[in-house]
């Protein structure tokens, strides 16, 4: 855990809170399981997830693994706003915006490297790592204008924090902490990032990509979706497995969608079907192996989450998926465009030869060239590309799968479902995208989701 | 992989010139026609295709702009490339259906010796366009350092590296080879 | 020549580091390359800027901690933008375990170099 952040001045100022687009409940009927297409079209609807999404929540910014010496940093970004996240020599990480504060200059354009300072090619002002201005060219000028640099550095980002080497940070000072925001889960998350002892790694960099799509549909599609699976990839698997996808809809009572405050997993208990379509038996042999040692650490049913039939989304913009062991950042760009950013993440303990054939895996599968991924883009492209029909966008959607799925008797934690062919997730997530939306600051979002997980295990 | 650029380039003969442009004339145009098993009998058994992401980074930064154990679009051998066409030729590869059109353009074609008897090392530069349905147009530039393996009357591709000028691609896939 | 100044102790400063050493009023960044001692001026002739702050790059260049230019320690020569004025040099005694510096006499290797 790191909040390198907190003891910075606060050199982040905030507009006060816009007023929020009036009747923004009448977008979705949950309950009908219907939803309004405007969400994934309407401008001043992106203009306010800008403010009270992307510059609220606690977002993904880079694995612990990407900057381990003291200078590391990676270029990133929190929505739009472009950030810089730099290993402090303390051993600490900070964020800032990428930005010089002097005539709003980007101050670092390499995507990632290891740095003394960031200094701006516009007028040379020089920033350390801790993101204090340290000087200038031409410094006399500013000397002789009674400057004080202490109130010009970097702009800090609000805190940043990790879980199990997942590196978020948040740009509002009054977010909840990171713990409380991902809540209950945290329990799933460890089946993946903390499998063995080892903890989990980047490897092999990052492959960006562009889809004219809006946002949500490529969260959504993770939250909650393996429905597509079997029609959208058919051609994916004959190709890596010389077969369909497997019928996951005819066996419900061995899977599951969880949620908690908007993020969402959908999984099976089949322990390596999602690495199976990687099409590497030495892969699942690793699996194998491996899992009954999960299964003492964390139990039997997570120990069958570790590469089965699954994926998962952490609200608002950030997914995974266990076996293909593909993570990524889906980053809003106007209503109907995304960066997308790719990395293979495996454990760090896993032999060499193993990290390489998950590296040249995830690229098989789930890249722009990838067998999977290429038949996804165009579907969220012309799923949003279709609202621009002034009466096509007035016609409602369905997410209606999986009403009285609700599993009450459980110990696990967060909101379960019975059958990973659900829509119950999709629903929890826009059901907080709803309630951050309406809200007009952290206090007065509403806690849905009572958990069960503790404070900062 | 970088090996032949430390060899001295010595070109080829005229002929040899000749047969080795019209073999990546050729190779165009069986992708832009989706020929692709004709296109994958043009790889030999040990090909490495290679077409990896770039990185900005700065010049003093060693680790360079990209790297065999970094990012790719594609590291493959013939399996997977054979998987790849595999996909290809599903009825239910829905981003191929309608087909998209394909338009491969080589250019700047050079060739050298290769460190091996019956090698050549082949310099080329490419543009590729892509129409899909009504108005999805991908534009792709760059370049490419071939081994070509003499066959018969013919060659195989053993090699291909493939640098593209962009670090974000600005598509939503690549359903294409270069 | 005047009477040489005491710096420090030799094992006050550990190879391959550079450390702020008053003299006088006068402002010096004292290195330790490989065992040999150095003595610059501290301050940057590009901007306003202490050496000593700054890190021991390439075995004997100073990379200035705002702006990374380098100058040459031996000699204070610059060596990479946007350092474009040398850096003076001092003349460092080494006495048994007494590093020493002559304010009034340019390092051995600048002397040379001219």
């Amino acid at each position: 855990m790191c909040n390198a952040n907190g003891d910075q001045p606060i050199r982040l100022k905030r507009r006060p809170i816009a007023q929020s687009i009036e009747n923004l409940d009448q977008l979705l009927s949950l309950e009908q399981g219907r939803m309004s297409r405007d969400v994934f079209w309407d401008k001043d609807i992106y203009e306010q997830e800008m403010e009270r999404i992307f510059a609220r929540c606690w977002l993904f910014v880079a694995h612990e693994s990407q900057i381990p010496k003291a200078g590391d940093y990676v270029s990133t970004y929190m929505g739009e706003d472009n950030v810089l996240i730099v290993r402090q020599k303390d051993g600490s990480i900070k964020g800032f915006l990428n930005t010089c504060p002097h005539r709003g200059n980007k101050v670092c354009f390499a995507d990632l490297g290891n740095a003394r300072q960031f200094v701006c090619n516009y007028h040379g002002w020089a920033f350390g790592i801790d993101g204090g201005l340290k000087g200038m060219h031409a410094s006399e000028t500013y000397e002789a204008a009674g400057m004080d640099k202490s109130e010009h550095g970097l702009h800090p980002v609000a805190h940043v924090d990790s879980y199990r080497g997942l590196i978020f940070a948040t740009l509002d000072p009054d977010a909840p902490s990171l713990a409380d925001y991902l809540g209950d889960m945290r329990y799933y998350l460890d089946a993946v990032f903390d499998m063995d002892e080892g903890g989990t790694e980047f490897i092999g960099g990052c492959v960006k990509s562009v889809i004219q799509c809006n946002w949500k549909y490529a969260s959504e599609n993770f939250v909650g979706d393996i429905l597509h699976a079997g029609w959208t990839h058919d051609s994916g698997a004959k190709a890596m497995v010389g077969g369909p996808v497997a019928e996951v809809h005819k066996t419900p009572e061995q899977s599951y969608h969880v949620n908690f405050n908007g993020h969402g997993w959908e999984f099976n208990q089949d322990i390596v079907g999602n690495c199976a379509t990687l099409g590497e038996k030495e892969l699942l042999k690793y699996l194998y192996v491996l899992q009954p040692k999960v299964a003492e650490r964390l139990g039997e049913l997570r120990s069958k989450m570790i590469g089965a039939i699954s994926s998962c989304t952490l609200f608002p913009n950030t997914s995974f998926l266990p076996g293909q062991n593909t993570f990524r950042t889906w980053h809003p760009r106007g209503p109907g465009q995304i960066e997308l950013h790719t990395w293979t993440f495996v454990n760090k303990k896993a032999p060499q030869e193993i990290k390489d054939m998950w590296r040249k895996g995830t690229m098989m599968t789930f890249s722009p060239s990838g067998v999977f991924e290429m038949d996804d883009g165009e579907n969220w492209e012309y799923s949003t590309r279709s609202n621009a029909g002034f009466v096509t966008r007035q016609q409602d959607l369905y997410l209606g799968l999986g009403h009285d799925t609700r599993v009450e008797d459980t110990d696990l934690p967060g909101n379960v479902y019975q059958g990973q062919i659900n829509e119950a997730n999709q629903r929890a997530f826009y059901q907080r995208w709803l309630d951050l939306m309406k809200a007009d600051s952290w206090k007065t979002v509403p806690q849905r989701d009572v958990p069960k997980m503790k404070e900062g295990v | 992989m970088n090996a032949k650029t430390t060899l001295p380039e010595i070109p080829v003969d005229a002929e040899t010139q000749r047969r080795v442009e019209q073999f990546l004339f050729r190779e165009a145009r069986l992708l832009d026609n989706e020929r692709w098993d004709d296109w994958l009998a043009l790889m030999a058994e040990d090909i490495h295709y290679w077409m990896p992401t770039m990185e900005n980074r700065r010049r003093a930064d060693k680790n360079g702009t990209y790297a065999i154990d970094r990012g790719a679009l594609y590291n493959d051998n013939l399996r997977d490339l054979t998987r790849r066409v595999t996909r290809f030729k599903q009825p239910t590869a829905w981003a191929e259906d309608p087909a998209t059109r394909h338009a491969h353009v080589v250019s700047g074609i050079e060739v050298y010796q290769g460190g091996q008897a019956g090698e050549f090392i082949v310099h080329s530069t490419f543009v590729n366009y892509r129409s899909r349905v009504e108005k999805d147009n991908d534009l792709l530039v760059g370049r490419r350092e071939d081994v070509l393996r003499a066959d018969g009357d013919g060659f195989r591709l053993a090699r291909r590296k493939i640098i593209i000028t962009q670090s974000v691609l600005m598509a939503k896939n690549l359903n294409t080879f270069l | 020549m005047s009477q040489p100044i005491l710096l420090l102790r030799k094992a006050d400063l550990e190879a391959g580091k550079v450390r702020k050493v008053d003299v006088n009023g006068c402002a010096l960044a004292v290195y330790n390359l490989d065992g040999t001692f150095y003595a610059t001026q501290d301050g940057c002739t590009h901007a306003t800027a202490s050496l000593s702050e700054g890190e021991i790059v390439d075995d004997e260049c100073i990379a200035c901690p705002v702006h990374d230019g380098t100058f040459h320690i031996p000699t204070g020569q610059p060596m990479s933008f946007p350092c474009e004025h040398a850096i003076r040099t001092y003349k460092v005694i080494e006495d048994g375990e007494d590093v020493l510096v002559d304010l009034d006499q340019e390092s051995d290797a600048a002397a040379d170099a001219i």
